[in-house]
C-alpha cells in the first residue's frame, strides 16, 4: 500500500458517476483517481499502481470483459466491476475471468465501499494467510481441516468442507458457480450448478445458527455464494 | 437569415440526395482507347486521396511495365495477386476474396472490361466490382469505350475490330462518377510513336488499324457522347429530385422484333440506344415463334437466345410471341402495350415471292400510331437471311383458291401442248399440279385439285370434247386410274406436308416454352412472376391473361395483360371456384361457362398457388392447349417459389425486428439507470459524508442530483411520447398559430442547458399564421433545439429563423457542431439512431428527432436534415409547414 490513502481508479465514461464517487471516496479515506475511457484507465493502472480499481463494463473503446484481460496481464490488484443488472452473462464472465467482486447500477454509495474494503481486506490477508477463520462461535481451521462450533466439532463430508472452505478463503467476496465447481468436483462438472444447491443446503444446515434464514453463506442469484462473516 | 437568399433546398430532394446507404460508390475512368493515361490519372487521384488520409488499397493495376505508371504506385498499398493454374500457364488474378477480407475504403481494380481466368468467380470483372460495391468498398476502375457492350456494333464498323471483352451499358450506368480522360488524337499517336502506349503482342496486327487517325477521331466522339449521356441521367435524377417539371419521356414505348439471324444483336443494342435517346424509355425485344414457318437455319436458335438474353441485360423485357401470321401477331401486341416505337432489320438479301409481302412493307400498311424503324446493318458477317416475310392473310380457303388456280394454270399448259402434239401425255401435267398443291398447301386443297383436274382431264381433253360423258371406253379407264392417282398423290403430298407442319409447330411450341420459363424462374417476386405469367399466356392464346392470388381469405388480382383494373362480379365467382375445388371453371367448362374467361388453378409443388384466366381470341387448337397447360405447371411452380422467398424475407426482417428491439432494451436500460446511479450515488453520498464534505462539493452533488432527475424525466417524456405516436394514440389539435411565439417558447425552455451557446433569432415582421397544435410543435422545436446544444461546442452559436417558401411556412435551426456524415442523414430521424455511436452517449436517448418528424408530420408538415452547412461543420433542420388558405376573418 503506497502512501497513507489507499488509490482507487475509477473507469467510467459517465462524468456523473465520477462526480460524485469523488467526493465519496476522498470522505472515505481514499485518493480517487479518474480514467473515461479503457484506453485511458489501462494506462493509469500502469502508471499509478492503484491499490484498487472500480471498472464500469459498459465502456465505449473496449467492452468489460476484454478490459478485464488486458488490466489482469499486468495487474492482480482487487478489481470491482460496475453492471447493469440485465448484463449477467458479461458480468459472470468477468468474475471467471478475475474479477474480485461487482455492485449493480443504481448502486448506492456505502454499497460500493464495503465491497471495496472487503476487496481490500482480502488482498492482505492471502498476501500474510489466515490459518483460522472465526465468525460468531463459529470457527474454520484451513490447516487442521476442522470446523468447530463452540468448541464441538462438526462432522462435515470431504465435498461439504471443500466448499465450505473455497468460500471461507473467498474472505467476504463473491465466489462463482463456475470456480466453487471446479475446484470442489472438478472441470467436467462446471455446469452441474445442481450439485451447488443440494450441498449448500446440506452445510448450511450444518454451520448457520440459524439454517432458514442464512446470514454466514448468502447467495448471490444466478452468480455465486459470498461467505459474509 | 433574410428572405432573399437562393432558394432553399426542398426536403424531400434533400433526402433524395443520400441514395444507397451501405452501398460503396463506383468511379470509372473513362477514355476513347488504350493509352490516353486513365490508370495514370487514376494512381495519381488515389495518391491525393491517400495523402488526405483515405483507405486506400490498389486492387488490381496493369503498368504494362510503363515507368511512369509504375512509380506512381510506390507508397500505395498493393495487394498480391491470386495465381490460377489454366492450360499449363499460370494467370495472375485480382483476388477477391482478398479485397473483401481486406475491406479498404477505397479500392482500385484496373480494367473494368476484363474476363477473368475460367474458375474464377465471376467470368467478368465488373462483377467482381459489383459484389466489392454490394459489400460497401468503393471501387474506381477504368474503361475504354470499345468494350461497351451497345457499342460493339458501332466500334466494329468504325475501327473493323471485334471486340470480345465487353461491359453491359448497365454496369456504366451503376457508376456514380465518370470522369473523362481526354486527349486529342494527335497527342496520343505522337506517345505511340514515343513508345509510350502498350499495346498487347496479339492485338499488334490489329493495332496499326484500330490506331489511325480517323477511327480514334469517331472513338473519342463516342466517349465524350457517352460521357455526356451520364453527366444527362444525373441531371435528369438532380431535376426530378428538386421537383423540377421537366420534359421527361413521355409514354414512349420501343417494341424491337428479332428473329434468329445474325442481325438479332444489332436490332437489340439499337433499341438500347433509341430508349436512351428517349429518356430511358421502356423497351421491348421480341421474337415471334411461326408455327409453319421453315426451320431456322443453324445456329438460329443460339443466336436469337443470345440475343434476348442480351436484351436482358442490356435492361430490355423479352417476350416470345407466337402466331402464324407474323404482322398481326406483332400490331396485336404493339397496340395491347401500347408500343410507339417499332424497330425492325431489313434482309440485305433480296426474295421475290408473289405470296408473300415483306414484314416491312406490312407493317407501314398497318401499324397506326407508331413509328417504324427499319434498321439496315448486316450485322454478323456470318448471317443466315432474314426470313422475316409473312403470309397472305390467314384465310381459310386461301389454300383451295391457290390449288383452282395452279390446276387452271395446268390446264392452260396443257391445251397449249395439246396443240402442238396431241399425244403428249397431257395427265401428268395436271398430276403435277396436284403434287404442288399437296405439297404447297395440304391435304384438303390436294384433294379439290385432284377432283378438279379429273374433271377438267375430262371436259376439255377426252372424246367427246366440251361434255362430261366419255365416249373411248378405253378412255374410261383412262380417267378412272387418272382420278385415282391424282386422289392418292393429293392425299398422300397433303398429308406429308400437315404431318411437318405439326412437327414444326410442336417444335416452336417448346422452344416458346423454354423462353417463357426462362422469363419465369428469373421472377424473383410473386408479382414480377405473376406479370410474366399473365403476359405469356396473354401471347400464347393470342388473347387477354389474368393471375389472381390468395391474399387473406380471398383472391385478388395480381397481373393481368392488358392492363385491367378488376374482373366482374361473375368472373370472379367462377374464378373463386376454381380456387376452391382446384377445377377448371368458366368459358368452356361445365362450371358457370356464361363467363367470357376460363379459369384453371395454378397447382404448385405443395399447395395451389393461385389462379389463371384467358379470355382466347380464337378456340385453342389442341396443341397450344398443351402449350397453356405446361405454362400453367411452369407458373405455379414460379409462384411458389416467389412466395417462398417472401416469406423467407419476412423472417429476415422479423430476426432485424428482434435485433432492433434488443437494441431499444439495451438503450432503455442504459438512458434510464444511468441518471438513476448518479441520482442514488449522489445521495448516499450526502447521507453517509454529508457532514465532511465542503459546501461547495454539497452543492455540487445536489446540483448533479437535479440535473439527473431532470434528465431523467425529459427521457421518460421522450417514451411516452413515442409511445403516443406508435401506439396511434396521438391527438392533434389544431390551431392558429404564429410559429414566432412558439420559437421563443421553445427557446425559453431550453435557456438553462444553452451554457455558453449564443442563440440568434431570424424572424419577419410579417408572417402567416399555421394550423398547428403549439405544444406538440414546441416540443418538436425543444427536442431539435436539445440536439443542437448536445452537439455542438460551448460558444458556438445556434441560429432560429423562420420564413414563407412558397405554399409554406418554413422553421430552421442551424448550429455549428461537427455536422451529420452524408450517408447518416437520412437515418437522422430513426429511433435509438445515436445507438449506433457510443461515443455520443450520454447526450440523449436518440428518440428527440424521431418524436419531432412524427410530431411535424402528425400536423402535416414536412422535416429535413442538412448537413454540413459552411465549411464541413453544421447541421441545419429545416420543418416546413403549410399555410392555411383560408384565414379566419377576424385575424385578416
Amino acid at each position: 500500500m503506497s502512501a497513507n490513502r489507499p488509490r482507487i481508479l475509477v473507469i467510467d465514461d459517465e462524468p456523473q458517476i465520477h462526480r460524485f464517487l469523488q467526493p465519496a471516496l476522498e470522505a472515505a479515506g481514499y485518493e480517487p483517481i479518474r480514467a473515461d475511457t479503457a484506453t485511458e484507465g489501462l494506462k493509469e493502472i500502469a502508471r499509478k499502481a492503484p491499490d484498487a480499481v472500480v471498472l464500469d463494463l459498459g465502456l465505449p473503446d473496449f467492452d468489460g470483459k476484454e478490459a478485464l484481460t488486458k488490466a489482469r496481464a499486468f495487474y492482480d490488484g482487487p478489481i470491482i466491476v460496475l453492471s447493469a443488472r440485465d448484463k449477467e452473462t458479461e458480468k459472470i464472465d468477468t468474475l471467471d475471468m478475475g474479477a474480485d467482486d461487482y455492485v449493480e447500477k443504481p448502486f448506492g454509495v456505502g454499497e460500493l465501499l464495503a465491497r471495496l474494503r472487503v476487496a481490500l481486506r482480502h488482498r492482505l490477508q492471502s498476501a500474510g494467510a489466515e490459518p483460522v477463520v472465526t465468525a460468531g462461535d463459529l470457527t474454520v481451521d484451513l490447516v487442521k481441516r476442522l470446523v468447530t462450533r463452540a468448541g464441538h466439532a462438526i462432522r462435515l463430508s470431504p465435498k461439504e468442507y471443500d466448499l465450505l472452505a473455497q468460500l471461507v478463503v473467498g474472505g467476504g467476496k463473491v465466489v462463482t458457480h463456475r470456480q466453487l465447481l471446479t475446484a470442489v468436483w472438478g472441470p467436467a462438472h462446471e455446469d452441474d450448478v445442481q450439485y451447488l444447491r443440494v450441498f449448500v443446503a446440506q452445510l448450511r444446515q450444518k454451520v448457520e445458527p440459524d439454517p432458514a434464514s442464512p446470514t454466514l453463506i448468502t447467495t448471490e442469484p444466478g452468480v455465486g455464494y459470498r461467505w459474509t462473516a | 437569415m433574410s428572405m432573399d437568399e437562393p432558394r432553399r433546398p426542398d426536403p424531400d430532394a434533400l433526402l433524395a440526395a443520400t441514395k444507397q446507404p451501405g452501398r460503396g460508390r463506383l468511379k470509372v475512368f473513362l477514355g476513347m482507347s488504350p493509352g490516353v493515361g486513365k490508370t495514370f490519372e487514376m494512381l495519381r487521384a488515389a495518391r491525393r486521396r491517400k495523402a488526405e488520409g483515405g483507405d486506400v488499397v490498389v486492387g488490381v493495376v496493369e503498368t504494362h511495365g510503363r515507368r511512369e505508371t509504375q512509380s506512381l504506385l510506390r507508397g500505395l498499398e498493393v495487394m498480391a495477386r491470386r495465381p490460377i493454374e489454366y492450360r499449363e500457364r499460370t494467370l495472375l488474378e485480382f483476388d477477391l476474396d482478398g479485397a473483401l477480407a481486406r475491406r479498404p475504403q477505397l479500392l482500385l481494380v484496373d480494367e473494368y472490361a476484363h474476363s477473368n481466368a475460367p474458375s474464377s468467380r465471376h467470368a467478368k470483372r465488373w462483377q467482381d466490382v459489383e459484389e466489392l460495391l454490394a459489400a460497401g468498398i468503393d471501387v474506381w476502375t477504368t474503361l475504354n469505350v470499345q468494350h461497351l457492350e451497345s457499342l460493339r456494333e458501332v466500334v466494329w464498323k468504325i475501327t473493323g475490330v471485334r471486340q470480345r471483352e465487353t461491359v453491359p451499358d448497365s454496369a456504366l450506368s451503376r457508376a456514380d462518377e465518370i470522369e473523362l480522360i481526354d486527349i486529342t488524337p494527335s497527342e496520343l499517336r505522337e506517345r505511340m510513336a514515343e513508345g509510350k502506349v502498350y499495346i498487347g503482342d496479339t492485338a499488334r496486327l490489329a493495332a496499326e488499324r484500330f490506331f489511325k487517325p480517323e477511327n480514334l477521331t469517331a472513338l473519342r466522339e463516342l466517349a465524350l457522347r457517352r460521357a455526356a449521356q451520364t453527366v444527362d441521367d444525373q441531371l435528369i435524377g438532380a431535376m426530378k429530385a428538386a421537383g423540377v417539371e421537366g420534359p421527361w419521356a413521355a409514354g414512349e414505348r420501343i417494341l424491337v422484333l428479332v428473329g434468329p439471324d445474325g442481325a438479332a444483336g444489332a436490332l437489340v443494342r439499337t433499341g438500347r440506344r433509341l430508349s436512351d435517346m428517349m429518356m430511358d424509355a421502356p423497351w421491348i425485344v421480341a421474337h415471334v415463334e411461326r408455327p409453319n414457318a421453315p426451320p431456322a437455319p443453324a445456329g438460329g436458335q443460339a443466336r436469337l437466345n443470345e440475343a434476348l438474353k442480351l436484351a436482358e441485360q442490356l435492361g430490355a423485357v423479352s417476350v416470345v410471341l407466337t402466331g402464324d401470321d407474323l404482322v398481326a401477331s406483332v400490331l396485336d401486341y404493339a397496340r395491347r402495350n401500347n408500343v410507339t416505337q417499332i424497330v425492325v432489320g431489313k434482309s440485305s438479301k433480296r426474295r421475290r415471292n408473289p405470296f408473300r409481302r415483306s414484314l416491312i412493307r406490312a407493317l407501314l400498311d398497318e401499324a397506326q400510331g407508331a413509328a417504324l424503324h427499319v434498321v439496315t446493318e448486316q450485322g454478323e458477317p456470318e448471317p443466315a437471311p432474314v426470313r422475316h416475310t409473312v403470309p397472305l392473310r390467314a384465310w381459310p380457303w386461301a389454300g383451295h383458291v391457290a390449288a383452282i388456280v395452279l390446276v387452271v394454270v395446268a390446264a392452260l399448259l396443257a391445251s397449249v401442248t395439246f396443240q402442238v402434239a396431241e399425244t403428249a401425255n397431257l395427265a401428268m401435267i395436271f398430276m403435277l399440279s396436284v403434287l404442288v398443291s399437296g405439297l404447297a398447301f395440304g391435304l384438303w386443297p390436294a384433294l379439290t385439285a385432284a377432283t378438279l383436274s379429273a374433271f377438267i382431264y375430262n371436259f376439255f381433253f377426252l372424246e367427246p370434247r366440251l361434255t362430261v360423258r366419255i365416249g373411248h371406253p378405253a378412255d374410261v379407264l383412262t380417267f378412272g386410274v387418272f382420278f385415282a392417282v391424282a386422289l392418292t398423290t393429293g392425299w398422300l403430298t397433303g398429308r406429308i406436308r400437315d404431318q411437318a407442319r405439326a412437327v414444326a409447330q410442336r417444335a416452336s411450341a417448346i422452344s416458346a416454352l423454354l423462353a417463357a420459363s426462362r422469363r419465369l424462374s428469373s421472377a424473383a417476386k410473386q408479382d414480377t412472376a405473376a406479370q410474366a405469367l399473365a403476359e405469356q399466356l396473354a401471347a400464347a392464346t393470342s388473347g387477354a391473361a389474368v393471375v389472381l392470388t390468395p391474399e387473406r381469405d380471398d383472391l385478388a388480382l395480381t397481373a393481368a395483360s392488358p392492363a385491367l383494373e378488376a374482373l366482374a362480379p361473375g368472373d370472379m365467382a367462377a374464378a373463386r371456384w376454381a380456387w376452391e375445388k382446384g377445377e377448371p371453371a368458366g368459358a368452356g367448362t361445365g362450371t358457370l361457362p356464361n363467363s367470357s374467361w376460363t379459369f384453371r388453378p395454378l397447382q404448385g409443388v405443395k399447395a395451389r398457388a393461385g389462379v389463371a384466366g384467358v379470355e382466347p381470341k380464337a378456340l385453342a387448337a389442341e396443341d397450344n392447349e398443351r402449350f397453356v397447360a405446361a405454362l400453367l405447371d411452369q407458373g405455379a411452380v414460379a409462384l411458389e417459389r416467389a412466395e417462398f422467398a417472401a416469406q423467407a424475407a419476412d423472417a429476415e426482417a422479423l430476426r432485424r425486428t428482434d435485433r432492433l428491439r434488443g437494441a431499444l432494451l439495451n438503450s432503455v436500460s442504459h438512458d434510464l439507470r444511468t441518471p438513476l446511479s448518479t441520482v442514488l450515488g449522489s445521495v448516499t453520498t450526502l447521507l453517509d459524508y454529508g457532514k465532511s464534505l465542503k459546501p461547495n462539493v454539497q452543492h455540487d452533488l445536489l446540483q448533479s442530483i437535479r440535473e439527473e432527475a431532470e434528465r431523467l424525466n425529459r427521457y421518460v417524456g421522450d417514451l411516452l411520447d413515442m409511445t403516443r405516436l406508435e401506439g396511434g394514440a396521438l391527438v392533434t389539435r389544431r390551431e392558429w398559430v404564429d410559429i414566432r411565439d412558439v420559437l421563443r417558447a421553445a427557446v425559453e425552455r431550453v435557456q438553462r442547458r444553452l451554457d455558453k451557446r449564443a442563440v440568434s433569432r431570424d424572424f419577419p415582421d410579417q408572417l402567416s399564421m399555421v394550423k398547428a397544435d403549439a405544444s406538440l410543435l414546441e416540443q418538436a422545436l425543444v427536442n431539435i433545439l436539445e440536439n443542437a446544444i448536445a452537439y455542438s461546442p460551448d460558444g458556438s452559436a445556434i441560429e432560429v429563423a423562420a420564413y414563407e417558401d412558397r405554399g409554406n411556412v418554413v422553421i430552421s435551426i442551424e448550429d455549428e457542431g461537427r455536422g451529420i456524415p452524408t450517408e447518416e442523414l437520412e437515418r437522422v430521424f430513426e429511433k435509438f439512431r445515436r445507438m449506433e455511436e457510443a461515443t455520443d452517449r450520454g447526450k440523449g436517448a436518440g428518440l428527440g428527432l424521431a418524436i419531432s418528424k412524427g410530431f411535424v408530420e402528425a400536423m402535416g408538415g414536412r422535416i429535413a436534415a442538412a448537413s454540413p452547412i459552411h465549411e464541413g461543420l453544421g447541421t441545419r433542420i429545416l420543418i416546413s409547414m403549410p399555410k392555411e388558405h383560408t384565414m379566419p376573418g377576424h385575424m385578416l
